[in-house]
Protein backbone atom coordinates (compact mmCIF):
# COMPACT_ATOMS: atom_id res chain seq x y z
CA UNK A 1 0.00 0.00 0.00
CA UNK A 2 1.13 3.50 -0.93
CA UNK A 3 1.68 5.76 1.70
CA UNK A 4 -0.34 8.51 1.39
CA UNK A 5 0.31 12.24 0.74
CA UNK A 6 -0.25 13.43 4.73
CA UNK A 7 -0.98 17.48 4.48
CA UNK A 8 -4.06 20.45 4.45
CA UNK A 9 -1.88 23.18 3.16
CA UNK A 10 -2.53 24.50 0.35
CA UNK A 11 0.82 23.60 -1.28
CA UNK A 12 -0.09 19.78 -0.36
CA UNK A 13 -3.65 20.19 -1.64
CA UNK A 14 -2.40 21.66 -5.13
CA UNK A 15 0.14 18.51 -5.65
CA UNK A 16 -2.65 16.17 -5.01
CA UNK A 17 -4.50 17.63 -7.57
CA UNK A 18 -1.64 17.94 -10.15
CA UNK A 19 -1.06 14.11 -9.08
CA UNK A 20 -4.43 12.96 -10.33
CA UNK A 21 -4.50 15.65 -13.85
CA UNK A 22 -1.03 14.00 -14.74
CA UNK A 23 -0.37 10.59 -13.17
CA UNK A 24 -2.40 8.98 -16.01
CA UNK A 25 -0.18 10.90 -19.11
CA UNK A 26 3.17 8.81 -18.84
CA UNK A 27 5.28 12.56 -19.11
CA UNK A 28 8.13 13.12 -17.73
CA UNK A 29 8.47 14.56 -14.12
CA UNK A 30 11.14 16.14 -12.10
CA UNK A 31 10.47 16.51 -8.17
CA UNK A 32 12.24 18.84 -6.19
CA UNK A 33 12.28 20.00 -2.74
CA UNK A 34 14.86 19.79 0.10
CA UNK A 35 16.24 16.06 1.68
CA UNK A 36 13.19 14.21 3.53
CA UNK A 37 9.92 16.45 2.01
CA UNK A 38 8.70 13.66 1.01
CA UNK A 39 10.16 13.11 -2.94
CA UNK A 40 9.65 9.55 -3.15
CA UNK A 41 5.72 9.68 -1.36
CA UNK A 42 5.25 11.78 -4.38
CA UNK A 43 6.91 9.44 -6.99
CA UNK A 44 4.68 6.77 -5.70
CA UNK A 45 1.51 8.27 -5.11
CA UNK A 46 2.12 9.37 -8.98
CA UNK A 47 2.59 5.77 -9.65
CA UNK A 48 -0.22 4.66 -7.67
CA UNK A 49 -2.69 6.64 -9.58
CA UNK A 50 -1.30 6.11 -13.12
CA UNK A 51 -2.83 3.32 -15.03
CA UNK A 52 0.93 1.43 -14.51
CA UNK A 53 0.28 0.66 -10.74
CA UNK A 54 0.50 -3.25 -11.41
CA UNK A 55 3.57 -3.02 -13.06
CA UNK A 56 7.23 -2.81 -11.27
CA UNK A 57 8.08 0.45 -9.16
CA UNK A 58 11.70 0.42 -9.94
CA UNK A 59 14.54 2.79 -7.38
CA UNK A 60 17.91 4.12 -8.55
CA UNK A 61 19.63 6.15 -6.24
CA UNK A 62 21.83 7.68 -8.75
CA UNK A 63 24.23 9.49 -5.57
CA UNK A 64 24.75 6.34 -4.61
CA UNK A 65 26.84 4.33 -6.90
CA UNK A 66 29.99 5.27 -8.49
CA UNK A 67 29.63 6.11 -11.98
CA UNK A 68 30.42 2.55 -13.69
CA UNK A 69 28.34 1.03 -11.76
CA UNK A 70 25.23 3.10 -11.93
CA UNK A 71 25.64 2.88 -15.64
CA UNK A 72 25.27 -1.33 -15.27
CA UNK A 73 22.52 -1.22 -13.00
CA UNK A 74 20.65 1.16 -15.03
CA UNK A 75 21.24 -0.71 -18.54
CA UNK A 76 22.63 -4.07 -17.12
CA UNK A 77 25.10 -5.96 -19.33
CA UNK A 78 26.09 -8.65 -21.24
CA UNK A 79 28.58 -11.80 -20.09
CA UNK A 80 31.67 -10.88 -20.74
CA UNK A 81 31.21 -7.18 -21.34
CA UNK A 82 33.42 -6.61 -18.52
CA UNK A 83 36.26 -8.51 -16.29
CA UNK A 84 34.04 -10.13 -13.56
CA UNK A 85 30.85 -9.78 -16.01
CA UNK A 86 30.71 -13.80 -15.42
CA UNK A 87 26.62 -14.04 -16.40
CA UNK A 88 24.07 -11.31 -18.09
CA UNK A 89 22.25 -9.29 -15.97
CA UNK A 90 19.25 -6.95 -16.31
CA UNK A 91 19.42 -3.76 -15.77
CA UNK A 92 16.73 -1.35 -14.49
CA UNK A 93 15.16 -0.10 -17.35
CA UNK A 94 14.26 -3.66 -18.39
CA UNK A 95 13.00 -4.29 -15.16
CA UNK A 96 11.17 -1.44 -15.07
CA UNK A 97 9.52 -2.04 -18.54
CA UNK A 98 5.87 -0.80 -18.85
CA UNK A 99 6.63 0.86 -15.25
CA UNK A 100 7.89 3.64 -13.28
CA UNK A 101 11.80 4.43 -12.87
CA UNK A 102 12.38 6.54 -10.10
CA UNK A 103 15.85 8.24 -10.67
CA UNK A 104 16.80 9.58 -7.01
CA UNK A 105 19.76 12.55 -6.71
CA UNK A 106 18.85 13.10 -10.70
CA UNK A 107 21.34 15.88 -10.22
CA UNK A 108 24.37 13.70 -8.69
CA UNK A 109 24.23 11.83 -12.52
CA UNK A 110 27.34 12.16 -14.31
CA UNK A 111 27.66 14.37 -17.35
CA UNK A 112 28.33 11.16 -19.75
CA UNK A 113 25.81 8.96 -18.49
CA UNK A 114 23.29 11.51 -18.65
CA UNK A 115 24.01 11.53 -22.62
CA UNK A 116 23.13 8.12 -22.01
CA UNK A 117 19.90 8.59 -20.18
CA UNK A 118 19.00 11.65 -23.06
CA UNK A 119 19.52 9.17 -25.54
CA UNK A 120 16.78 6.59 -24.29
CA UNK A 121 14.56 9.41 -23.35
CA UNK A 122 14.30 10.73 -27.25
CA UNK A 123 14.37 6.92 -28.81
CA UNK A 124 12.85 4.68 -26.04
CA UNK A 125 15.64 2.43 -26.77
CA UNK A 126 19.11 1.40 -25.19
CA UNK A 127 21.83 -0.81 -25.28
CA UNK A 128 22.95 -3.25 -22.25
CA UNK A 129 26.98 -3.02 -21.37
CA UNK A 130 29.00 -5.20 -24.13
CA UNK A 131 25.65 -5.29 -26.42
CA UNK A 132 25.28 -3.77 -30.12
CA UNK A 133 21.74 -4.44 -30.18
CA UNK A 134 19.87 -1.53 -28.85
CA UNK A 135 16.57 -2.71 -26.10
CA UNK A 136 12.98 -0.97 -26.85
CA UNK A 137 11.77 -0.03 -23.33
CA UNK A 138 8.51 1.19 -22.22
CA UNK A 139 9.70 3.17 -18.93
CA UNK A 140 7.85 6.06 -17.40
CA UNK A 141 10.77 7.92 -15.52
CA UNK A 142 10.07 10.08 -12.97
CA UNK A 143 12.98 11.96 -10.92
CA UNK A 144 14.09 14.10 -7.98
CA UNK A 145 16.71 15.93 -7.04
CA UNK A 146 17.68 18.19 -3.83
CA UNK A 147 19.49 20.58 -6.61
CA UNK A 148 18.54 23.23 -8.26
CA UNK A 149 19.07 21.22 -11.74
CA UNK A 150 18.91 25.51 -13.58
CA UNK A 151 21.86 26.34 -11.33
CA UNK A 152 23.29 22.75 -12.30
CA UNK A 153 23.15 24.11 -15.69
CA UNK A 154 24.98 26.86 -15.49
CA UNK A 155 27.71 25.17 -13.50
CA UNK A 156 28.14 22.85 -16.72
CA UNK A 157 27.39 19.97 -14.59
CA UNK A 158 23.85 19.19 -16.19
CA UNK A 159 22.54 18.89 -19.62
CA UNK A 160 20.51 21.95 -20.86
CA UNK A 161 18.34 19.29 -23.52
CA UNK A 162 17.93 16.82 -20.72
CA UNK A 163 17.16 19.16 -18.34
CA UNK A 164 14.10 20.57 -20.63
CA UNK A 165 13.39 16.28 -21.67
CA UNK A 166 12.93 15.54 -17.78
CA UNK A 167 10.97 18.87 -16.56
CA UNK A 168 7.79 18.06 -18.89
CA UNK A 169 6.48 18.40 -15.09
CA UNK A 170 7.74 19.60 -12.13
CA UNK A 171 6.67 19.08 -8.41
CA UNK A 172 7.96 21.20 -5.87
CA UNK A 173 7.52 19.93 -2.45
CA UNK A 174 8.23 23.10 -0.11
CA UNK A 175 9.69 22.53 3.39
CA UNK A 176 7.89 21.30 6.46
CA UNK A 177 8.94 24.73 8.01
CA UNK A 178 7.10 26.88 5.43
CA UNK A 179 3.91 24.59 6.18
CA UNK A 180 3.71 24.13 9.43
CA UNK A 181 0.15 23.22 9.50
CA UNK A 182 0.80 19.90 8.02
CA UNK A 183 2.91 19.09 11.03
CA UNK A 184 -0.42 17.57 13.17
CA UNK A 185 -1.92 15.62 10.39
CA UNK A 186 1.73 13.90 10.21
CA UNK A 187 2.00 13.54 13.86
CA UNK A 188 -1.25 11.95 13.92
CA UNK A 189 -0.43 9.66 10.83
CA UNK A 190 2.86 8.80 11.82
CA UNK A 191 1.37 7.91 15.75
CA UNK A 192 -0.93 5.54 14.20
CA UNK A 193 1.74 4.08 12.23
CA UNK A 194 3.87 3.37 14.92
CA UNK A 195 1.17 2.55 17.49
CA UNK A 196 0.28 -0.58 14.76
CA UNK A 197 4.01 -1.77 14.35
CA UNK A 198 4.62 -1.67 18.11
CA UNK A 199 1.55 -2.72 19.65
CA UNK A 200 2.61 -2.60 23.03
CA UNK A 201 3.39 0.71 23.13
CA UNK A 202 -0.06 3.57 24.11
CA UNK A 203 1.05 6.46 21.83
CA UNK A 204 -1.11 9.49 22.69
CA UNK A 205 -1.18 12.80 20.73
CA UNK A 206 1.40 15.43 21.63
CA UNK A 207 -1.18 17.92 24.19
CA UNK A 208 -1.54 21.42 22.19
CA UNK A 209 1.31 22.62 24.08
CA UNK A 210 3.50 20.39 22.75
CA UNK A 211 1.91 20.29 19.21
CA UNK A 212 2.69 24.78 19.01
CA UNK A 213 6.14 23.48 19.87
CA UNK A 214 6.40 21.03 17.19
CA UNK A 215 5.17 23.34 14.76
CA UNK A 216 7.24 26.23 15.81
CA UNK A 217 10.21 24.28 15.41
CA UNK A 218 12.17 24.42 12.26
CA UNK A 219 12.66 21.00 10.80
CA UNK A 220 15.90 21.19 8.72
CA UNK A 221 15.38 17.29 8.41
CA UNK A 222 12.06 17.91 7.17
CA UNK A 223 9.33 14.76 7.30
CA UNK A 224 12.16 12.42 8.12
CA UNK A 225 13.23 14.34 11.42
CA UNK A 226 10.18 14.11 12.10
CA UNK A 227 9.61 10.91 12.08
CA UNK A 228 13.13 10.27 13.51
CA UNK A 229 11.90 12.07 16.66
CA UNK A 230 8.58 10.07 17.01
CA UNK A 231 10.30 6.76 16.49
CA UNK A 232 13.02 8.37 19.25
CA UNK A 233 10.94 9.09 21.38
CA UNK A 234 8.82 5.79 21.33
CA UNK A 235 11.36 4.17 22.13
CA UNK A 236 12.76 6.54 25.24
CA UNK A 237 9.36 6.63 26.99
CA UNK A 238 5.86 7.04 26.91
CA UNK A 239 4.35 9.96 25.47
CA UNK A 240 3.48 11.64 28.83
CA UNK A 241 7.24 12.33 29.25
CA UNK A 242 7.64 13.04 26.02
CA UNK A 243 5.41 15.92 25.83
CA UNK A 244 6.77 16.88 29.48
CA UNK A 245 10.36 16.95 28.00
CA UNK A 246 9.30 18.58 24.29
CA UNK A 247 7.78 22.14 26.39
CA UNK A 248 11.13 22.13 28.61
CA UNK A 249 13.19 20.59 25.83
CA UNK A 250 16.11 23.29 25.91
CA UNK A 251 16.72 24.49 22.10
CA UNK A 252 20.58 23.72 22.52
CA UNK A 253 19.62 19.79 22.69
CA UNK A 254 17.30 20.11 19.90
CA UNK A 255 18.71 18.13 17.32
CA UNK A 256 20.04 20.78 14.73
CA UNK A 257 22.39 23.82 14.03
CA UNK A 258 21.11 27.00 13.02
CA UNK A 259 23.36 26.51 9.46
CA UNK A 260 21.10 23.94 8.51
CA UNK A 261 18.23 26.19 8.26
CA UNK A 262 20.13 28.49 5.83
CA UNK A 263 21.73 27.13 2.87
CA UNK A 264 25.08 27.63 3.29
CA UNK A 265 26.73 30.24 1.18
CA UNK A 266 30.13 30.78 0.91
CA UNK A 267 29.57 33.64 2.83
CA UNK A 268 27.70 31.97 5.66
CA UNK A 269 29.89 28.67 5.67
CA UNK A 270 30.69 27.94 9.08
CA UNK A 271 34.82 28.11 9.53
CA UNK A 272 35.95 25.28 11.56
CA UNK A 273 36.98 27.42 14.33
CA UNK A 274 33.07 28.46 15.08
CA UNK A 275 32.81 24.62 15.69
CA UNK A 276 34.67 24.92 19.10
CA UNK A 277 32.40 27.60 20.22
CA UNK A 278 30.28 25.98 23.36
CA UNK A 279 27.23 23.81 22.86
CA UNK A 280 25.47 26.03 25.96
CA UNK A 281 26.47 28.98 27.73
CA UNK A 282 26.34 27.85 31.27
CA UNK A 283 26.15 30.60 32.55
CA UNK A 284 23.59 32.37 31.16
CA UNK A 285 20.92 29.80 31.95
CA UNK A 286 20.63 28.55 28.62
CA UNK A 287 21.92 25.26 29.83
CA UNK A 288 20.05 22.09 30.05
CA UNK A 289 18.14 21.06 33.14
CA UNK A 290 19.70 19.19 35.21
CA UNK A 291 17.32 16.34 35.19
CA UNK A 292 18.37 16.68 31.33
CA UNK A 293 21.97 16.04 31.74
CA UNK A 294 23.93 13.46 29.52
CA UNK A 295 27.49 13.18 29.35
CA UNK A 296 27.05 10.60 26.82
CA UNK A 297 24.14 12.85 24.93
CA UNK A 298 26.04 15.60 25.30
CA UNK A 299 29.25 14.30 23.77
CA UNK A 300 27.30 13.09 20.91
CA UNK A 301 25.86 16.33 20.19
CA UNK A 302 28.79 17.59 20.50
CA UNK A 303 30.47 15.52 17.88
CA UNK A 304 28.09 15.81 15.67
CA UNK A 305 27.71 19.24 15.49
CA UNK A 306 31.78 19.62 14.74
CA UNK A 307 31.64 17.18 12.13
CA UNK A 308 28.45 18.90 10.81
CA UNK A 309 30.35 22.00 10.49
CA UNK A 310 33.77 20.09 8.91
CA UNK A 311 31.40 18.23 6.33
CA UNK A 312 29.31 21.47 5.66
CA UNK A 313 32.70 23.94 5.33
CA UNK A 314 34.47 20.67 2.66
CA UNK A 315 31.51 20.08 0.80
CA UNK A 316 31.26 24.24 0.43
CA UNK A 317 34.73 24.32 -0.85
CA UNK A 318 34.17 21.44 -3.05
CA UNK A 319 30.87 22.52 -4.92
CA UNK A 320 29.26 19.71 -3.05
CA UNK A 321 31.22 17.59 -5.23
CA UNK A 322 30.50 14.49 -2.87
CA UNK A 323 33.39 12.17 -4.20
CA UNK A 324 36.46 15.01 -3.72
CA UNK A 325 35.05 16.06 -0.06
CA UNK A 326 35.27 12.18 1.07
CA UNK A 327 38.73 11.92 -0.88
CA UNK A 328 39.53 14.88 1.52
CA UNK A 329 37.93 14.13 4.69
CA UNK A 330 39.16 10.25 4.26
CA UNK A 331 36.13 8.86 4.74
CA UNK A 332 34.48 6.75 2.60
CA UNK A 333 31.73 7.74 -0.46
CA UNK A 334 29.11 5.34 1.49
CA UNK A 335 29.95 7.32 5.04
CA UNK A 336 29.80 10.25 3.95
CA UNK A 337 26.52 9.95 2.05
CA UNK A 338 25.34 8.63 5.16
CA UNK A 339 26.22 11.57 7.84
CA UNK A 340 24.90 13.78 5.40
CA UNK A 341 21.69 12.64 5.42
CA UNK A 342 22.08 11.82 9.74
CA UNK A 343 23.31 15.35 10.48
CA UNK A 344 20.95 16.72 8.08
CA UNK A 345 23.30 18.76 5.99
CA UNK A 346 21.55 20.22 3.40
CA UNK A 347 22.87 21.48 0.16
CA UNK A 348 22.93 24.84 -1.36
CA UNK A 349 19.42 26.25 -3.64
CA UNK B 1 -24.57 35.01 -37.63
CA UNK B 2 -21.74 33.45 -36.54
CA UNK B 3 -20.92 31.82 -33.12
CA UNK B 4 -18.03 33.53 -31.70
CA UNK B 5 -15.04 31.06 -31.60
CA UNK B 6 -13.61 30.44 -28.08
CA UNK B 7 -9.36 30.56 -28.06
CA UNK B 8 -7.78 29.46 -24.14
CA UNK B 9 -4.78 31.42 -23.85
CA UNK B 10 -2.14 30.07 -21.42
CA UNK B 11 1.05 32.14 -20.10
CA UNK B 12 2.46 32.49 -16.92
CA UNK B 13 3.98 35.87 -17.62
CA UNK B 14 1.04 38.44 -17.56
CA UNK B 15 1.80 41.03 -19.20
CA UNK B 16 2.21 38.36 -22.11
CA UNK B 17 -1.53 37.10 -21.07
CA UNK B 18 -3.26 40.46 -21.21
CA UNK B 19 -1.21 41.63 -24.30
CA UNK B 20 -2.52 38.14 -26.57
CA UNK B 21 -5.93 38.34 -24.55
CA UNK B 22 -6.74 41.71 -24.90
CA UNK B 23 -5.76 41.54 -28.82
CA UNK B 24 -7.91 38.73 -29.26
CA UNK B 25 -11.31 39.84 -27.40
CA UNK B 26 -10.84 42.78 -30.10
CA UNK B 27 -10.73 40.32 -33.22
CA UNK B 28 -14.19 39.00 -31.59
CA UNK B 29 -12.99 35.65 -30.25
CA UNK B 30 -14.15 34.17 -26.97
CA UNK B 31 -11.20 34.12 -24.52
CA UNK B 32 -10.37 31.92 -21.69
CA UNK B 33 -7.18 31.99 -19.81
CA UNK B 34 -4.69 30.40 -17.28
CA UNK B 35 -1.70 31.86 -15.93
CA UNK B 36 -0.81 28.03 -15.37
CA UNK B 37 -0.64 24.59 -16.66
CA UNK B 38 -2.58 23.27 -13.82
CA UNK B 39 -5.65 25.40 -13.87
CA UNK B 40 -5.08 25.43 -18.25
CA UNK B 41 -5.96 21.71 -17.86
CA UNK B 42 -9.11 22.26 -15.66
CA UNK B 43 -10.20 24.59 -18.10
CA UNK B 44 -9.89 22.00 -20.87
CA UNK B 45 -11.70 19.38 -18.95
CA UNK B 46 -14.85 21.49 -17.93
CA UNK B 47 -14.54 23.67 -21.64
CA UNK B 48 -13.52 20.67 -24.01
CA UNK B 49 -16.60 21.42 -25.84
CA UNK B 50 -16.62 24.94 -26.49
CA UNK B 51 -12.46 25.33 -26.98
CA UNK B 52 -11.30 25.59 -30.68
CA UNK B 53 -8.02 26.69 -29.92
CA UNK B 54 -5.55 26.69 -28.11
CA UNK B 55 -2.36 29.42 -27.72
CA UNK B 56 0.23 27.97 -24.69
CA UNK B 57 3.55 29.39 -23.25
CA UNK B 58 6.51 26.44 -23.37
CA UNK B 59 8.17 26.92 -20.30
CA UNK B 60 6.22 27.61 -17.16
CA UNK B 61 6.67 26.11 -13.62
CA UNK B 62 4.84 23.19 -12.66
CA UNK B 63 2.92 21.88 -15.73
CA UNK B 64 4.91 22.89 -19.13
CA UNK B 65 3.48 23.80 -22.40
CA UNK B 66 5.09 20.82 -23.78
CA UNK B 67 3.12 18.97 -20.94
CA UNK B 68 -0.13 20.79 -22.29
CA UNK B 69 0.30 20.16 -25.58
CA UNK B 70 0.88 16.02 -24.92
CA UNK B 71 -1.87 15.74 -22.86
CA UNK B 72 -4.44 18.02 -25.08
CA UNK B 73 -3.26 16.20 -28.17
CA UNK B 74 -3.50 12.85 -26.68
CA UNK B 75 -7.32 13.76 -25.01
CA UNK B 76 -8.80 15.95 -27.76
CA UNK B 77 -6.91 15.34 -30.97
CA UNK B 78 -8.84 18.06 -33.02
CA UNK B 79 -7.81 20.85 -30.98
CA UNK B 80 -4.77 23.06 -32.83
CA UNK B 81 -2.01 24.36 -30.55
CA UNK B 82 -0.26 27.20 -30.90
CA UNK B 83 2.94 27.15 -29.08
CA UNK B 84 4.62 30.58 -28.30
CA UNK B 85 8.13 30.62 -26.61
CA UNK B 86 11.54 32.72 -25.64
CA UNK B 87 13.67 29.75 -24.57
CA UNK B 88 15.61 28.99 -27.89
CA UNK B 89 15.76 25.44 -29.79
CA UNK B 90 15.02 22.33 -26.81
CA UNK B 91 11.51 23.74 -25.95
CA UNK B 92 10.84 24.56 -29.46
CA UNK B 93 11.56 20.55 -30.61
CA UNK B 94 10.08 19.22 -27.97
CA UNK B 95 7.07 21.06 -28.86
CA UNK B 96 7.24 20.03 -32.26
CA UNK B 97 7.43 16.41 -30.75
CA UNK B 98 4.20 16.77 -28.75
CA UNK B 99 2.99 17.54 -32.07
CA UNK B 100 2.36 21.49 -31.37
CA UNK B 101 0.69 22.39 -35.08
CA UNK B 102 2.86 26.03 -35.18
CA UNK B 103 5.81 27.20 -32.82
CA UNK B 104 6.43 30.54 -32.53
CA UNK B 105 9.39 31.79 -30.91
CA UNK B 106 8.83 35.46 -28.92
CA UNK B 107 8.57 38.49 -29.70
CA UNK B 108 6.41 37.80 -32.42
CA UNK B 109 3.48 40.17 -34.29
CA UNK B 110 0.07 39.60 -32.90
CA UNK B 111 -1.16 40.41 -36.57
CA UNK B 112 0.73 37.28 -37.61
CA UNK B 113 -0.65 35.14 -34.74
CA UNK B 114 -4.02 36.56 -35.84
CA UNK B 115 -3.05 34.83 -39.23
CA UNK B 116 -1.58 31.91 -37.73
CA UNK B 117 -4.96 31.40 -35.56
CA UNK B 118 -7.29 31.83 -38.87
CA UNK B 119 -5.50 29.64 -40.90
CA UNK B 120 -5.20 27.12 -38.10
CA UNK B 121 -9.47 27.61 -37.73
CA UNK B 122 -10.05 27.43 -40.94
CA UNK B 123 -8.48 24.25 -41.65
CA UNK B 124 -10.66 22.56 -38.49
Amino acid sequence: MVIPLIGVSQSIERIRELIKHVADTGLNIVITGESGVGKEVVAQNLYYHSPRKTKPFVKVNCAALPDGLLESELFGFERGAFTGAERKKRGKFELAHQGVLFLDEIGDMSFPLQAKLLHVLQSGEFAPLGSEKEVKTDTWIIAATNNELEKNIKTGNFREDLYYRLNIIKIFIPPLRKRPEDIPPLVDYYIEQYTSQFDNKQLLRPNSQAMDRLMAYHWPGNIRELQNILKRFLVICDWDEITDELINRPVSLVDTTPTSITTPSPASTPSLAEASEPLFDFNDGNAPELDAFSLKEIRKKALDKVEKQAIEYVLDKTGWNRSKASKILKISYKTLLYKISDLNIIPPR
Amino acid sequence: MTKQQTILVIDDNEDVLTTITQFLSQKNFTILSASNGLDALKICETEKEAIDLIITDLVMPSISGVAIISIVKEKYPNIPIVAITGWGEHPESLAAEAKADIVMEKPFDLSHLHNIIKKLLDGK
